[in-house]
């Protein structure tokens, strides 16, 4: 068929019903659930590792009170690193190159941390709109550029998530038109710009991973400051 | 995968024992086709059989434009290699690193069984030294019993002395009492006997022995100066 670069964007459909629902709920296949054995195949070993590694990442900073958050903030690492490196498969559908899919997880989270942080310790989470040791005359606009930074925060979570992983699909979607069509002019530049579509798929492997992480981590730091 | 294994809940979801997992993985050819397939086509097209019918689906989808090269084929060539060369470098270590982590656990098991298995034969040990122990107790009784009878002995023997000496105390001060009043019995006999002899010496007699001593003094005298 022929492409153009914004069809990898556009939400699938099949005969008119829609498959995005199946596309976020397909990787969950691809992990292997706990098994009934003591000691288990690779795959579960390694999965388990990998599991306990992050959730101890996460929760290390978290009194005993943000621990309640250990379920949601890995599965949700695991699900944002499963699409985002599965997207990079060719004619793959990534949710979450959609902003749709972005914001609506990242504003409920962002949210709750915000409304836990208000509800249960109101001085203290209003106290970090105004960092410490700040001159006196500034305190008014600072309180004013903290609270839209406040305000900002959901919006740039996934923004930062849909933006980099958008950019890069369609940077390598773009490169490798580039090669393709130079392959018949001037071979050589072809094969150079070959090598600069590994190295960027190198980098977007590395991105997939990245924004994952970044994305929970961010929430883990909002949850630190208002738990 | 998901709980699939049991959709109609035909058997027992027995706990133990597990069947033990296989060796080793099913055999694939170039990391994606089952040897079984190989194996299938190898009565009727032998062995090349598997690699013309791959070669001939991907030329006619490529001829009659069923799969259109695009740039999602380079796009995907990139990711392919990317793929591959990832899981032929690090394929090996992280294998072996699953094996360790499950030889980790499996070691600290064995460690805890093996621990708890030398805590109970060193104790089987120690009981039977106990028992040989318990043998020779008999002379322990005796070397005891001897004790108290050597210290029973020298606490008689004590006050058996003590008694002696009391005894040759009281003997000794009525032996000394028998001296005295023999002693003062004699004193005063000679005292009553000098008594009597001065009392009975009358003065006539007193002048005659001291006539007689001067005449006796004299012819000493007398005699002691012939002989000077």
């Amino acid at each position: 068929m022929n492409l153009n670069f914004f069809d990898q964007f556009s939400s699938p459909s099949l005969l008119g019903i829609p498959l995005v629902l199946l596309a976020m709920t397909f990787p969950a296949l691809l992990v292997p659930s706990p098994e009934n054995r003591w000691v288990t195949s690779r795959l579960s070993t390694l999965q388990l590792w990998l599991f306990n590694l992050i959730t101890k990442q996460l929760m290390t900073p978290l009194n005993k009170k943000g621990h309640k958050w250990a379920l949601i903030l890995t599965s949700l690492m695991i699900f944002l690193m499963t699409i985002n490196l599965l997207g990079l498969l060719p004619y793959t559908f990534t949710p979450t190159t959609q902003l749709s899919v972005s914001l609506a997880l990242a504003f409920p989270l962002w949210l709750a941390t915000l409304l836990t942080g208000l509800r249960n310790q109101p001085s203290i989470s209003l106290g970090h709109l105004l960092p410490e040791g700040t001159p006196t005359p500034l305190i008014p606009a600072l309180i004013l550029i903290e609270t839209i930074s406040l305000l900002i925060r959901p919006l740039a979570l996934g923004v930062r998530l849909t933006a980099n992983l958008t950019a890069g699909h369609l940077l390598i979607q773009l490169i490798s038109t580039a090669t393709m069509t130079l392959a018949s002019s001037m071979p050589t530049i072809s094969l150079l710009t070959l090598l600069v579509l590994l190295l960027l798929t190198l980098l977007e492997v590395a991105v997939a991973m990245i924004q994952a992480y970044v994305f929970v981590l961010l929430l883990s730091l909002y949850l630190q400051e208002n738990i | 995968v998901l709980h699939t294994t049991r959709p109609l809940h035909t058997t027992q979801q027995s706990l133990a024992p597990v069947p033990p997992l296989p060796e080793k993985g099913g055999e694939v050819r170039h990391g994606l086709i089952p040897e079984e397939f190989f194996q299938f086509l190898y009565p009727k097209t032998g062995v090349t059989g598997p690699y013309m019918l791959g070669t001939g689906l991907l030329l006619y989808f490529l001829s009659k434009e069923i799969y259109v090269i695009n740039h999602e084929t380079v796009a995907a060539a990139c990711i392919l290699a990317v793929i591959i060369y990832g899981i032929k470098k690090f394929g090996a270590d992280v294998a072996a690193f699953a094996d360790k982590l499950n030889e980790e656990k499996m070691a600290t098991a064995l460690a805890m069984k093996n621990e708890a298995i030398q805590t109970l034969q060193k104790a089987i040990e120690e009981e039977k030294k106990e028992q040989w122990r318990v043998e020779g107790r008999n002379y322990l009784f005796d070397a005891k019993r001897n004790n108290i009878a050597m210290l029973l002995e020298a606490n008689y023997r004590e006050r058996l002395l003590m008694v002696y000496n009391e005894v040759k105390r009281r003997l000794d001060y009525q032996v000394a009492m028998q001296n005295l009043m023999r002693q003062k019995e004699q004193n005063h006999m000679i005292q009553w006997v000098e008594k009597s002899v001065v009392q009975s010496i009358t003065p006539q007699q007193q002048k005659e022995s001291i006539a007689k001593c001067i005449l006796d003094l004299k012819a000493l005298s007398k005699s002691a100066h012939a002989a000077v």
